[in-house]
């Protein structure tokens, strides 16, 4: 009796699929189609009102990513940035990681906590403390200055993930191998490496997506010299003219590595890592 | 590996002094892995940060005169735009917070029972989770602003789209964060609720308690680590948020953030930036310690 009561009817669970897919649709297919649509606009026919879909198609505003200077120039900029942030990122964290990871840490709250920091605080706080500091050192407006200010951005998501996986190594491959005879390299080349890099696959996958997003500390302390592509969607959607054909070009260039990443990552980006880079506080 | 050595070293003073040693050495290669990640957070967070308070109470200028001041506080305080400012993202950030937060309980819930194209559906929900916060902008834009495709459609019924961007109370952006956030808590939530044993669910429902009796008496209170951690990261985060707000509220008030941009970049008034940014993180700081006051009353409750 309760059985039904909980399945009210065999097509409870259809209705509830029905339900989520009514929604995603509305919610997600339909914006990315006009989205779609907005980049595909003919500029001379235009998209106005009450036009449901534009009266004419063209590849006018995808060309413009290459012969619009502002364009292409964000494009180089995400894309040299984003990898840059990435490995500067393993770098910094994979010591750190291994050190709260596996051994007794002094002060672990204290550190816990400078690691938690960057990720609950406003990022426009953070982007104020930076760009005074950087003015002061001649770094606004410079490519090295926005490296930095995403990598404090983004970093704390790369320690807590490979922490993460640190801690998840068993001690036993570690003592089996070292009773077998393998010294502290070897341990690390050929154990404790090998069983993290899924974790520092979605680090790494977290951090590009961190850095290629990241907005209000690169509008700050980058612009107007480096202009990532969120900065100059930013500029396009903005101000007294807003110019949807290139917004969307720059949102469907933004929107596809990211995307992408997510379905190939998804079997790496298990809930244990998005809970470790997000959850859990 | 220090654990596996004093438990074979022998009581003998020698051995002792040894241990001391290597102990020490121990800290030492711990606070040198640690350098990398600590050093780089210590360098490029705390000194900003100090930077903002100094800056706030007139101290730190660069290129002028550096004097202890309160005017940039009383200035927030007493001039009504920064005033309102505070009590807009306040708005802004209850408001999506508890609209979040209600849509992702129950997806979160409804997510454990299953259906058809479950799989598929852990995935599609967790798009809005990388689209960055200015895209989600620009999607919501296009379907629900003045000439957006829903506005289009309502028009060819001979019906007028109600106004839900640039408007008083900032629904349009609400709207975006809300459709940002939910699937965020949705991530942490459902990985909570996925880890209530069935049989306490089942028992329930064997006693007799409704479907939604369950979701508000057993499911609900036995996620709460995971509702209260999602529901402090999303109002932290949307109180401070720039980007959206910046793009999509009304003219008047501006979102905090908002001001402090147009304070920095417009203005070069760093100062008053700095006192508006210090009262935000005070006010997000007052936020944590009342959240952690709560979890500690409820952590036994919850495990």
């Amino acid at each position: 009796m309760t059985r039904t009561a909980a399945f009210p009817s065999r097509a409870f669970p259809w209705l509830l699929a029905a339900l989520f897919f009514g929604l995603a649709a509305i919610g997600l297919v339909v914006p990315l189609i006009v989205g779609l649509l907005w980049s595909l606009v003919n500029p001379r026919a235009g998209w106005f009102p009450p036009h449901l879909v534009p009266p004419s198609l063209s590849l006018a505003n995808w060309r413009a990513m290459f012969s619009v200077p502002e364009m292409g120039d964000a494009a180089i900029a995400s894309f040299t940035i984003a990898p840059i942030v990435t490995v500067l990122c393993a770098a910094l964290a994979l010591p750190t990681g291994y050190a709260l990871g596996r051994r007794p840490v002094p002060f672990r709250r204290a550190i816990e906590f400078l690691v938690l920091a960057p990720i609950i605080m406003p990022g426009i706080v953070i982007a104020t403390g930076l760009g005074s500091v950087f003015i002061r050192i001649g770094l606004e407006h410079t490519l090295p200055g926005v490296i930095l200010v995403q990598t404090v951005v983004v970093l704390p998501f790369m320690i807590r993930i490979v922490t993460a996986t640190f801690e998840a190594v068993p001690q036993d491959l570690i003592d089996a191998a070292r009773n077998l005879g393998a010294g502290p390299l070897s341990v690390a080349g050929r154990v404790l490496i090998p069983l993290i890099v899924p974790g520092l696959f979605a680090g790494g996958v977290f951090t590009f997506i961190g850095s290629m997003e990241e907005f209000v500390l690169t509008f700050i302390v980058g612009s107007p010299d480096i202009r990532t592509l969120p900065v100059l969607l930013f500029a396009y959607l903005g101000g007294r003219s807003q110019i949807f054909t290139y917004a969307a070009v720059v949102t469907m260039v933004l929107l596809a590595p990211t995307i992408l990443f997510l379905f190939l990552a998804e079997r790496a980006l298990k809930q244990e890592y998005l809970a470790a880079g997000l959850g859990k506080m | 590996m220090a654990q596996a050595s004093a438990a074979s070293a022998a009581p003998l003073s020698l051995d002792h002094a040894r241990r001391a040693a290597r102990h020490r050495r121990e800290q030492w290669v711990t606070a040198l892995l640690l350098t990398p990640g600590v050093g780089f957070l210590a360098l490029f967070l705390i000194i900003p940060l100090a930077q903002v308070f100094l800056r706030s109470v007139g101290l730190a200028a660069v290129g002028q005169a550096s004097r202890f001041t309160w005017g940039y506080y009383r200035q927030f305080w007493t001039e009504a735009q920064y005033r309102d400012g505070f009590f807009f993202s306040l708005w802004l950030g209850a408001a999506s917070t508890a609209i979040s937060l209600a849509i992702a309980l129950v997806f979160s819930a409804l997510m454990q029972i299953r259906f058809p194209g479950r799989l598929a559906m852990s995935v599609l929900y967790k798009i809005p989770l990388v689209v960055p916060s200015l895209v989600a902008a620009f999607l919501i834009l296009s379907l629900i602003g003045p000439g957006g495709i829903l506005a289009r459609l309502v028009f060819h019924w001979g019906w007028s789209w109600p106004q839900l961007v640039y408007d008083r109370w900032g629904w349009g952006v609400i709207l975006v964060l809300v459709w940002h956030n939910v699937p965020f808590m949705m991530v942490i939530i459902s990985a909570v609720m996925a880890s209530i044993p069935h049989d306490i669910v089942d028992a329930a429902r064997n006693l007799g308690a409704s479907p939604w009796a369950v979701f508000r008496d057993v499911t609900v209170p036995l996620s709460l680590s995971g509702i209260s951690a999602a529901t402090l990261l999303v109002f932290i985060q949307v109180f401070g948020a720039f980007a959206v707000p910046s793009l999509l509220e009304s003219a008047y008030p501006l979102a905090l953030p908002v001001i402090m941009q147009t304070e920095m970049m417009d203005r070069a008034n760093w100062a008053l930036a700095s006192a508006l940014g210090s009262v935000l993180t005070l006010a997000s700081a007052a936020v944590l310690v009342l959240y952690y006051r709560l979890v500690q009353g409820r952590g036994e409750i919850v495990r």
